[in-house]
């Protein structure tokens, strides 16, 4: 989780573009759209609010949601998934198991952390983590030995606000630096130059 | 829940269907007119007039603009770093994108390219590769290196401007403050790096995607600097405007003041304004059609970027349709992509540029058939300007609703930048915040209507004009890019009567 100040900015901006199905940061949306996270707030229901996301794998729909919105470390909550057919609306019925990946650079840690049945047609999983952090959920499971892993991204605690300044700063501060040090030895090459001319 | 803004209601469509069918006859049995070549300097205007001349000779107002815009700009990166990550709460999404990416392009038919005068990415550029506020500096700091032959176009903004649709669009970034924030830091490193390495400003005039887009569509603003009096420039020995002088920078964009005809790359910062010894440089009022119909001249990479403005305007209204998402859903299945779908996004973007490069690709050839004395460069060239009004004209409509009916919490984002103790919008702030627009419901259709009408007969006159003057084709001849401009009338009409799914 303590990764380079430019690294995390490489992560958040540009990995994007290279790892285009990865499920790597966290947002919050308005309106529809499948596979993003999204906030979902009912005020009719005695639901909290929570962090959604809806996407499709195969012949499944699936909805996952956390609770809370915005879990912190040390703090109880709450992951649901329903899985569902997508053409004859079934849901799917057999066990469930959830692990937790640690999304962060050169990181390969990974947990169990629950098998689970289907309870009232959805998968509830518990957790608490001891650390803020970014991480992946992978609900994995089999249909028709078709196995099936599905990666949701978690935002655990905030952002670091200082990691992107600082690498905003490393970075302006290396281009310009190096900027005024290669003119300051061009200048005096010239001056070099110059005085062994007026010599000669 | 998802919140729709309704379309255009029927009798505007209607109205506007009639509008165009009417200019289009009225235009095959109109002959062909130049455009209006007259223009007012607008420092010469009564009451504003000596504003306007203050601001071309004084540095001091448009230096305390430009703190002013750097330090929203500052108080953006902190907001989005630092506060809510509900994007609807927070000032940096909020002035981002509802206000400031929605408005920028409204005001270019207001102001022309004057937002380049006081945009934060380059303000802060220049403070810190040239290390003065306004003046001059003449012991040099930079390496002044030359940017590279094949990047000396409009090729790089073009890419930069599919890489911003993908990133707001696809990726959402839009929807998250630390993303948008993160996007604004590099957005200044990246200028700040070019100015540092590249002589000019390679990073205004060749990779900014919003300058070179507000640069393509102030070729029809209604408002320009200009040359007060041609002759004077004819008669100029010195080209200040050009070399600069001791106390102000030469023109960053190198542009001669005296011949320049389009404003794709000026930036509008004022250096030739306060050089020339004659002041004989102001902003000027003229015929908004002016440069779109005769003075621009084509290059293959502007015809590119212009038809890139068109499928990336429609693209956004496309991708805010409530059927949007059964399309992109029903893609994903095909192809076996899950998560955040971006793959297949990634396929329909480059699928829906391709096929509006490839649409004008088949007008164009059929132009080249029944007019076969030009080769087909020079055809796509010259009558992609024909496709400039139409994708602003859509541009202003689709972002009167952004701007209109979402940005009304701007109060509370000012008062509350960070978003604190916030709560996401519940369903009865929604409604009540389609409901309770900036301006009357019934007001924002007609504005639409006007701005499709406009940009339609904007670009009749280009292929008139055009087709006549430069490719010597009769009227009959011009019908294939006629047809073009009334399919992407027509679709753009489409697009804004259909609901539009609410961005925050």
């Amino acid at each position: 989780m303590n990764n380079l100040p430019c690294l995390t900015a490489l992560r958040r901006i540009v990995l994007p573009s290279v790892m285009l199905s990865c499920l790597s940061y966290q947002s919050v949306f308005a309106h529809h759209v499948l596979g993003r996270p999204a906030y979902s707030l009912n005020e009719d229901s005695n639901t909290p609010p929570s962090m959604a996301v809806e996407t499709q794998i195969g012949d499944f729909f699936i909805t996952y949601m956390v609770f809370p919105a915005f879990p912190k470390s040390a703090q109880p909550g709450r992951i649901n998934l329903y899985i569902q057919g997508i053409d004859e609306g079934r849901y799917f019925n057999d066990k469930v198991t959830f692990l937790v990946i640690d999304d962060a650079f050169f990181s390969d840690r990974q947990e169990v952390i629950g098998t689970q049945d289907i309870d009232d047609g959805v998968y509830r999983q518990g957790f608490v983590f001891k650390e803020d952090g970014e991480y992946l959920i992978r609900a994995h499971f089999e249909d028709n030995e078709v196995p099936y892993d599905i990666d949701f991204p978690l935002q655990v605690g905030e952002l670091s606000p200082v990691k992107p300044l600082v690498a905003t700063v490393l970075v302006l501060l290396f281009t310009i630096v190096g900027s005024n040090l290669l003119m300051g030895k061009r200048a005096q090459l010239a001056k070099f130059r110059a005085h062994r001319k007026s010599e000669t | 829940m998802t919140m729709l803004h309704a379309g255009l209601p029927t009798v505007w469509i209607v109205i506007t269907v009639l509008t165009m069918a009417a200019l289009l006859i009225g235009s095959l049995f109109s002959s062909t007119s130049t455009a209006n070549r007259d223009s007012f300097s607008l420092a010469e205007a009564p009451l504003i007039g000596g504003i306007f001349r203050y601001l071309s000779s004084q540095t001091t107002i448009l230096l305390c603009l430009k703190i002013v815009f750097v330090a929203l700009f500052v108080l953006i990166i902190v907001s989005g770093l630092m506060g809510t990550p509900i994007a609807e709460r927070n000032f940096s999404t909020v002035v981002t994108w509802n206000l400031w990416w929605t408005g920028i392009v409204i005001s270019v038919l207001f102001m022309g390219n004057a937002w380049c005068a006081v945009c934060p990415w380059d303000t802060i550029a220049n403070w810190l590769a040239r290390r003065r506020l306004w003046t001059r500096n003449r012991f040099e700091t930079r390496l002044n290196l030359r940017v590279p032959g094949m990047l000396r176009n409009l090729w790089p903004a073009l890419v930069l401007l599919i890489v911003m649709a993908w990133l707001e669009l696809g990726v959402g970034v839009t929807t998250s403050p630390y993303d948008t924030a993160l996007l604004a830091l590099m957005m200044v490193v990246f200028a700040t790096a070019t100015l540092v390495l590249f002589r000019d400003k390679a990073f205004c005039r060749y990779f900014c995607p919003v300058g070179r887009t507000i640069g393509v569509y102030s070729q029809v603003a209604p408002v320009a600097l200009r040359p007060v009096d041609t002759d004077t420039c004819d008669n100029c020995e010195t080209l200040d405007c050009y070399n600069g002088n001791e106390e102000i920078e030469p023109c960053p964009t190198k542009l001669v003041m005296g011949r320049l005809q389009e404003n794709t790359y000026c930036i509008a910062c004022g250096n030739c304004t306060r050089s020339c010894p004659s002041s004989n440089i102001s902003w000027q009022l003229r015929s908004p059609s002016i440069e779109a119909i005769q003075d621009a001249r084509p290059h293959f990479d502007e015809a590119a970027f212009i038809l890139g403005l068109l499928a990336f305007t429609s693209f956004h209204g496309l991708t805010m349709l409530p059927g949007w998402m059964q399309l992109v859903s029903s893609l994903a299945r095909e192809i076996g992509d899950s998560g955040q779908l971006l793959v297949t996004f990634t396929i329909l973007l480059v699928c829906y540029l391709f096929s509006v490069y490839m649409v004008y690709s088949i007008f164009v050839l059929l132009f080249k058939m029944v007019a076969p004395r030009f080769g087909f460069s020079q055809i796509y060239s010259g009558f992609a300007f024909s496709a400039l009004p139409l994708a602003l004209a859509y541009h202003v409509a689709h972002n009167l609703n952004h701007l209109f009916k979402e940005a009304g919490n701007l109060k509370e984002v000012i008062a509350n930048p960070m978003g604190t103790n916030a709560m996401p919008l519940s369903m009865a702030e929604k409604h009540q915040r389609t409901m309770d627009m900036m301006v009357s419901a019934d007001l924002i259709p007609a504005i639409q209507v006007c701005l499709l009408v406009v940009g339609f007969w904007l670009s009749l006159q280009v292929i008139k004009y055009r087709g006549e003057k430069i490719f010597k084709a009769s009227k009959s001849q011009q019908i294939p890019l006629v047809l073009f401009s009334v399919l992407i009338s027509l679709f753009n009409l489409f697009l804004l009567s259909q609901p539009m799914t609410m961005r925050m």
